[in-house]
């Protein structure tokens, strides 16, 4: 019986022997690997954003938007306001696209006409200026707040508090700017302007409101307050389903889950490009076992029992696999430090990822490597010897 | 060393049968130098193959030093080959990727034995087919006669006590066969019993013991006195 240690001496040996074709072989377990390492980070990058927006915006908001052609008038916030008994912050909301300008640059907008406590429900925060205040709101001045990505495409960057942007036609005098949220799993307000509501309505003919937001003091709070707006809407419209109701925490366990299934999603096709990879080293593992079928009647004669021809190859296929995955998983790491500066998308490296290649790849080893020293070892050692290749 | 009792060896072919060996009955002695020979087809090789556990008999009874191994499975057969058998093939049968050296190892590394242990044995064993300045060469770097001395190099290291060798002069010129010859007989002086599947006159005369087959047959067994 040889030794393990002179099993995985030949078993590198044999690898060695044809650098080309062995490396090539193992390119499929490498782009496996560092697939299943990046595509995962990927996933989690995106879940872990999810888990840091619902730490921020607390678990205490819903929020209300019509369902369909329901009308949802800018009085709704009354409504609403008034059927809750305890104090709420009730933001209404009202959206549109629009292009916006200055004297130098131009782009999209998402255009918000909301009301200053939009402020409080804790979604944005001022980088400068000030937000809208009552007072602007009642004189409906033409003033204008700027999400991040706006401040970059229209100011360059820099502080563009007192400057002036046109919407939609009209001149709007900005007063203040927002931090950056980053890209979110929910709406990001990076792209939006924030304008007065009253403003709003008559730039956009409208008194339609897209969404209203409602803040409680507490999370249980929340959670009641849905349940009396359920009941409001139903006994209004006759059915709870004329208006989605939905609390900032549902709205994320949802995104969290479609996050999940989205990583699973990734993880298997890296899994599928894992098994291809295998595929690969038995095709080449078979074609080892021909070429070497001389060798391996050699070795039985001088002794060598079906269980040494059995791990030699499955050693070979096995340390073909491993040093596949080791550089794969190498390549992985460096990528998954790449992809956030190269497509501004987060990834977080997970060790679990890794430890996952690892036994994948050494799975992959074992299992494609299994028939083809299972047919090297069942060789008859006569026939073997006598073949000419 | 040798004992076969009524042994045959049949090969399916397709839907009929065909002997290739029928009711061999043969004592080889241990210490023995002995020759098979017999024209081509006769069975030799089949024989040795037999008698070397490669191929197992399908009927009668072999005793190998004593030992009944007429049921040997493949398992008990590589451990009886890797401790008391040596083969020398008329191909040399080395394999081209390893030094003349790691061939000659290659049965100590199915016995479990260290590599520096193997090293020294190996290069010990050159020495003494005289081929210890060659040991870092590759099988194509040598000549045939040079190949074959790193099989019997090969078949000594592990000291076996039988030495099987088929045609092992044949692919060689005279003069470098004789040399082969000579290795084989200093090694049987030495204790070893040599088996010798040959179609040479020359080897055969030299033997104390001929073993003749003819279409499947063992038709004569020749004792050296008998032959004087
Ligand atoms: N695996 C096999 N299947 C079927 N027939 C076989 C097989 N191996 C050998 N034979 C047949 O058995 C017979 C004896 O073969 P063997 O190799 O023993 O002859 P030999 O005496 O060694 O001949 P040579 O001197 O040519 O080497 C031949 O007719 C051969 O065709
Ligand atoms: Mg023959």
């Amino acid at each position: 019986m040889m030794t393990w240690r002179d099993g995985v001496r030949l078993a590198f040996h044999g690898m060695v022997s044809n650098k080309l074709r062995t490396l090539l072989t193992m390119l499929g377990v490498i782009i496996g690997v560092a697939a299943v390492i990046v595509l995962v980070a990927m996933g989690q990058g995106a879940s872990s954003l999810v888990t840091s927006r619902i730490e921020t915006l607390g678990t205490n908001v819903i929020f209300v938007s019509p369902a369909g052609g329901t009308p949802f008038p800018v009085s709704e916030a009354t409504v609403i306001a008034r059927a809750l008994p305890f104090p709420t912050i009730v933001v209404p909301e009202m959206n549109t696209g629009a292009t916006v300008s200055t004297l130098t640059a131009s782009g999209g907008a998402q255009v918000v006409g909301t009301t200053p406590a939009y402020i409080h429900i804790g979604a944005v925060s001022l980088a400068a200026g000030h937000f809208l205040t009552p007072l602007e709101m009642t004189q409906d001045q033409p003033v204008a707040v700027l999400g991040a990505n706006q401040v970059q495409t229209l100011f360059g960057g820099s502080n563009p508090v007192g400057a002036s942007v046109m919407i939609m036609g009209q001149q709007f005098r900005v007063i203040g700017a927002l931090n950056r949220v980053g890209q979110g799993p929910g709406a990001s307000q990076d792209k939006d302007i924030f304008i007065p509501m009253t403003l709003a309505q008559s730039l956009l003919s409208t008194t339609q409101l897209s969404q209203i937001t409602v803040k409680t003091p507490s999370p249980d709070q929340a959670n009641l307050a849905a349940d009396y707006l359920t009941n409001l809407y139903t006994n209004t419209f006759g059915s709870a389903n004329a208006v989605t109701i939905a609390s900032e925490d549902q709205v994320l366990q949802t995104l969290q889950a479609t996050r999940a299934t989205f990583t699973h999603l990734l993880a298997g096709t890296a899994a599928i490009a894992l098994i291809v990879g295998g595929i690969g080293i038995m095709n080449i593992m078979l074609v080892s076992v021909t070429e070497r079928t001389r060798e391996i009647g050699i070795r039985q004669a001088l002794g060598a029992t079906r269980e040494d021809i059995l791990l030699q190859f499955l050693l070979e296929s096995m340390a073909m696999s491993l040093s596949g995955g080791s550089v794969g998983a190498i390549l992985g790491v460096g990528l998954v430090h790449l992809v956030p500066v190269l497509w501004k998308t987060p990834a977080v490296f997970s060790p679990n990822a890794l430890i996952l290649a690892f036994v994948f790849s050494t799975a992959v080893g074992l299992g494609f490597g299994l028939y083809p020293a299972i047919k090297a070892s069942g060789l008859d050692p006569i026939q073997a010897l006598r073949y000419e290749g | 060393m040798i004992r076969m009792v009524g042994v045959a060896k049949v090969y399916p072919m397709g839907s009929e049968i065909s002997p290739i060996l029928e009711d061999v009955t043969l004592h080889v002695p241990q210490g023995m130098l002995a020759a098979i020979i017999g024209p081509s087809g006769s069975g030799k090789t089949t024989l040795l193959n037999l008698i070397g556990g490669l191929d197992t008999p399908t009927q009668g009874q072999y005793f190998l030093n004593g030992q009944d191994v007429s049921h040997f499975s493949r398992e008990q057969w590589a451990h009886e080959r890797n401790r008391t058998i040596g083969f020398v093939f008329q191909s040399f049968q080395l394999i081209p990727a390893l030094s003349a050296r790691d061939n000659v190892a290659l049965p100590l590394v199915y016995r479990g034995v260290a590599p520096k242990v193997r090293r020294a044995q190996a290069d010990q064993a050159l020495e003494h087919v005289g081929l210890g300045h060659r040991r870092d060469h590759r099988p194509s770097q040598l000549s045939g006669g040079q190949q074959q001395r790193v099989a019997i190099a090969r078949a000594l290291i592990g000291d076996p006590a039988l030495l099987l060798a088929d045609e092992p002069t044949g692919n060689l010129d005279q003069a470098t066969g004789q040399e082969i010859l000579a290795l084989l007989q200093t090694l049987n002086r030495a204790g070893k019993t040599v088996v010798i599947v040959t179609h040479s006159a020359e080897v055969a005369h030299a033997c104390r013991q001929v073993i003749q087959m003819q279409d499947g047959h063992l038709v004569r067994v020749a004792q050296e006195m008998e032959r004087v």
